[in-house]
């Protein structure tokens, strides 16, 4: 019952205490407004053409009564009461047609006019059903009529469960008391066939749903109550005894077992737990069965009269309660909507027995079955509202599903992406260490010999000189190699430091200046051999200040730039060697055919790694100064 | 084996020298014994043992691959018997595979064999007076142990957690190629204090191990011969 455990006791208890009173409440007002609506007398003829003194000869007694008149047998077969009484016909209505207008009797009429019958309601499996409300409307022959007072004689034969009931007569024109009955017809006749068509939908529905869904018996159980239904209603009451008469009263009187069925399926689908005895809910429904395999018909009309209409009564209250729980629980508009069918069904079951046992006579109109149809709505409606809930409960689903889905590819692709960046890394290092270990063993060890040996003779100097640039040559690439994670920061770092080892045996002083504490911006695309691209042009530059300008002192100066395309990075070589003149023959002529090559070399680095190269060469000296791009190309430019 | 001078100067620093390569190890022994330094030289894990005997020197210079051993093991044992003795490792590439080895297990430095005569003694004075050498790749390769990553990088194993923030912050700026004084001043430090904050690295980084066999597994491990 703890629907919501986050409130605290009281509070819970208070909120339901207030949503009970609510729906009470709103119960209360649709039964009184049943009341008021059941109330209201359906129109009647004029009061002119009313037949209502009649004299009445039952069981050998003669005497005089008013219609409407209630009988006091339940069976009445063989000796049916017979009322006589005069209506007045003139000749100047001859022109149009009359007819006698039966209301409402129980349960079958023979009307004879002028000692002639022109109407036997037994005819008519729709007038035969006690529950049904059937009027009967007959014209009367011309040829019967005569000036003045005519004979109207109705036999009303009673064969339970009722007492015989007949109300007020009508005799008079066709075209006035058609309209009528009419109206009638269409209340308690036509309009039943309609909702029963609906039942028989429903039941068609339901049973499919039932077939598709297993695990919900509900289903079957309403398919069930809705087929009962549909036969109840298309089936005509035994009166003769046909060959199926016994079937047709088991139908008949299967009400109690649709009750069953519905009260139920109300139970799961409302979400209760199946009760213990549950199968008992069905016995009254199944005993009635039993008595119409084997009873007669008088037997079943007991039954069904004593033990099929409680049931269904008792049925009908249980149902309210368990909606009731239902809509304090769950408050839903399906268990709403429900409540008040069940509501409006059993105000007009309580009429109807008021009826029944003559507390309230109210001419004998029966509405219990035909306000089922507002459960049949209701059920409907329910359904609907619940597929419908379903739908979109799927469509959010799939559309949570494809969000889900798409969320996980993306997810799924950044990571392999993340996965072969990192493969690719891996498999750098790993060849990295593996190369630096052959080297180290090999190549480098003979270096470094070579280094020392040539430092024991004096003629050895060069060779020495050139040993030790091809170690450091080594070590650039091997260590551009790392994986610097686009921190081009850091591959200038071990560079100063190879260049202070450089610069070291020249005199020469190294400036360093990094303008920001980051130094360059981080290029997440950078590759190796953009890194050695950019080492090498800086080694160049180095080369070119030590062997060509005679500096004594390079500053280098990096610096992040921003305009208005983004960031970029600046790296700054600058010497106060006496510089060379850059373009002419001058100079630059002088300088040599090695130097020339060099600043080539310088600028077709530059140029595939993106970045621009300019160069200043005064007397006072000479800056490189090399602008990096905003993105490093991935491919080589200059191999394109 | 070469004994340079039996007499040691009382101010006289005693150098280790263990070498294989001749003229590599005369060349270090030349500068060395030129800024006076009493160097002993050895060309074998074998002799390097033998002069180990009695007491430590000063300073022990190594390389790593040595004919009949690994100089991984020659440093793990100076360190546990000397532990006032200076190790450095002598490196052909100065590659962090062998110096981020030799590190791990009580060595505060690195000598590059190339290196410059007068930048080879200068380096050695450093070191005894406290200052260990640290080159750019290096600081790179363990700020970059610094940061977590799914899978471990290949090379040595190396064992960060117990570096503080500003130690890190330390390396960073040599992996950039900052100078001491340009990381002291960005850090708010004293230039002094950078040289020794660099050497409680190297020690931080240091493996201390009990146990035979848990050693011989991280020599598995760091170490790939």
């Amino acid at each position: 019952m703890a629907a919501k455990p986050a409130l605290p006791g009281r509070q819970r208890r208070r909120l339901r205490a207030s949503r009970l009173t609510q729906y009470a409440l709103v119960q209360v007002l649709i039964a009184i407004a049943c009341v008021f609506v059941l109330h209201q007398s359906l129109p009647q003829p004029p009061a002119g053409y009313l037949v209502n003194a009649f004299n009445t000869k039952e069981g050998g007694t003669e005497r005089g009564v008013t219609l409407p008149h209630y009988t006091s047998s339940r069976f009445s077969m063989n000796d049916p009461p017979l009322y006589s009484g005069q209506f007045v016909w003139s000749s100047s209505e001859a022109q149009r047609a009359w007819s006698v207008y039966l209301p409402r009797f129980n349960n079958g009429v023979e009307v004879a006019v002028n000692g002639v019958v022109i109407l036997d309601s037994r005819r008519d499996p729709a007038a035969n059903r006690p529950d049904r409300n059937a009027p009967e409307i007959a014209v009367i022959p011309a040829s019967l009529l005569h000036e003045g007072e005519n004979n109207l004689a109705v036999r009303l034969f009673v064969w339970g469960p009722l007492t015989g009931f007949l109300d007020s007569i009508y005799a008079g024109p066709d075209p006035v008391l058609r309209p009528y009955y009419e109206q009638r017809t269409l209340v308690f006749v036509t309009l039943p066939v309609v909702f029963s068509a609906w039942q028989a939908i429903l039941a068609v529905i339901l049973t499919i749903m039932w077939a598709v869904r297993r695990h919900e018996p509900a289903y079957g159980l309403l398919a069930a109550a809705m087929t009962l239904g549909v036969a109840q209603a298309f089936l005509p009451t035994a009166a003769d005894q046909s060959q199926y008469s016994r079937l047709n009263a088991i139908l008949i009187t299967s009400a109690p077992l649709e009750s069953g069925f519905v009260l139920t399926f109300a139970m799961l689908f409302l979400g209760g737990r199946w009760p213990r005895y549950g199968a008992l809910i069905f016995a009254p429904g199944l005993l009635l069965v039993a008595v119409g395999l084997f009873g007669d018909q008088a037997l079943i009309s007991e039954f069904f009269l004593f033990v099929g209409v409680p049931t269904i009564g008792l049925y009908l209250v249980l149902l309210a309660l368990i909606v009731a729980r239902s809509v304090l629980k769950r408050h839903d508009v399906a268990s709403f909507v429900l409540g008040c069918a069940v509501t409006i069904v059993l105000s007009c079951w309580i009429r109807d027995m008021l009826s029944v046992l003559q507390i309230a006579p109210d001419g004998r109109i029966f509405v219990a079955r035909l306000s089922y149809s507002a459960l049949l709505v209701a059920i409907g409606a329910g359904l609907t509202w619940r597929f419908a809930r379903a739908l979109n409960q799927v469509d959010g689903f799939a559309a949570r599903l494809v969000t889900q889905v798409r969320q996980a590819e993306d997810k799924l692709k950044a990571s392999f992406a993340r996965e072969e960046e990192r493969a690719r890394a891996a498999a750098l290092a790993l060849e990295r260490t593996r190369l630096m270990r052959d080297l180290h063993d090999g190549l480098g060890g003979q270096l470094v010999s070579i280094v020392a040996l040539s430092e024991r003779g004096e003629a050895g100097a060069p060779i020495g000189e050139a040993a030790r640039a091809a170690l450091k040559d080594l070590r650039l690439v091997i260590d551009s190699m790392d994986d610097i994670g686009g921190d081009l920061m850091l591959a200038l770092g071990s560079w100063r430091e190879r260049a202070t080892a450089q610069l070291r045996p020249h005199d020469i002083a190294l400036d360093w200046r990094a303008v920001s504490p980051q130094g360059l911006p981080v290029y997440p695309e950078l590759r190796p051999w953009h890194v050695i691209q950019i080492v090498r042009l800086l080694d160049e530059a180095l080369t070119n200040a030590v062997k060509h300008a005679r500096a004594r002192r390079i500053m280098v100066t990096i610096e992040t730039l921003t305009d208005a395309s983004g960031v970029y990075g600046c790296i700054s070589v600058e010497d106060d060697g006496n510089g060379f003149a850059l373009t002419g023959d001058g100079a630059a002529a002088a300088l040599g055919q090695k130097a020339a090559r060099g600043l080539r070399n310088m600028r077709s680095r530059a140029a595939r790694c993106g970045a621009v190269l300019d160069l200043v060469s005064t007397a006072g000296g000479t800056r490189v100064r090399l602008t990096l791009p905003r993105r490093f190309p991935d491919s080589d430019a200059a191999g394109a | 084996m070469t004994e340079l001078s039996d007499e040691r100067p009382s101010q006289a620093i005693t150098v280790l020298l263990v070498e294989d390569d001749a003229p590599t190890s005369w060349r270090l022994q030349d500068a060395l014994a030129k800024a006076g330094f009493q160097v002993t030289a050895a060309a074998t894990l074998a002799e390097a043992r033998a002069c180990l005997t009695e007491s430590g020197p000063k300073v022990l210079l190594t390389d790593l691959q040595l004919p009949d051993g690994h100089g991984v093991e020659l440093i793990r044992e100076t360190r546990r018997r000397f532990p006032a003795t200076e190790i450095m490792v002598i490196s052909i590439l100065g590659d962090e595979e062998s110096v981020i080895s030799a590190i791990t297990v009580g060595a505060t430095g690195y000598l590059l064999k190339d290196a410059f005569p007068t930048d080879i003694a200068a380096t050695v004075h450093e070191l005894v007076a406290g200052h260990s050498p640290i080159s750019a790749s290096i600081a790179r390769f363990i700020v970059r142990r610094t940061q977590n990553h799914p899978e471990p990088a290949p090379g040595p194993v190396l064992d960060t957690v117990r570096l503080t923030p500003r130690e890190i912050d330390i390396l960073w700026g040599i992996a950039k190629g900052f100078s001491y004084a340009e990381i002291a001043g960005h850090l708010g430090l004293s230039r002094q204090t950078v040289p020794g904050h660099i050497k409680n690295i190297y020690r931080k980084l240091e493996v201390h191990t009990r146990g035979e066999a848990v050693f011989e597994a991280l020599q598995q491990g760091l170490i790939r011969l």
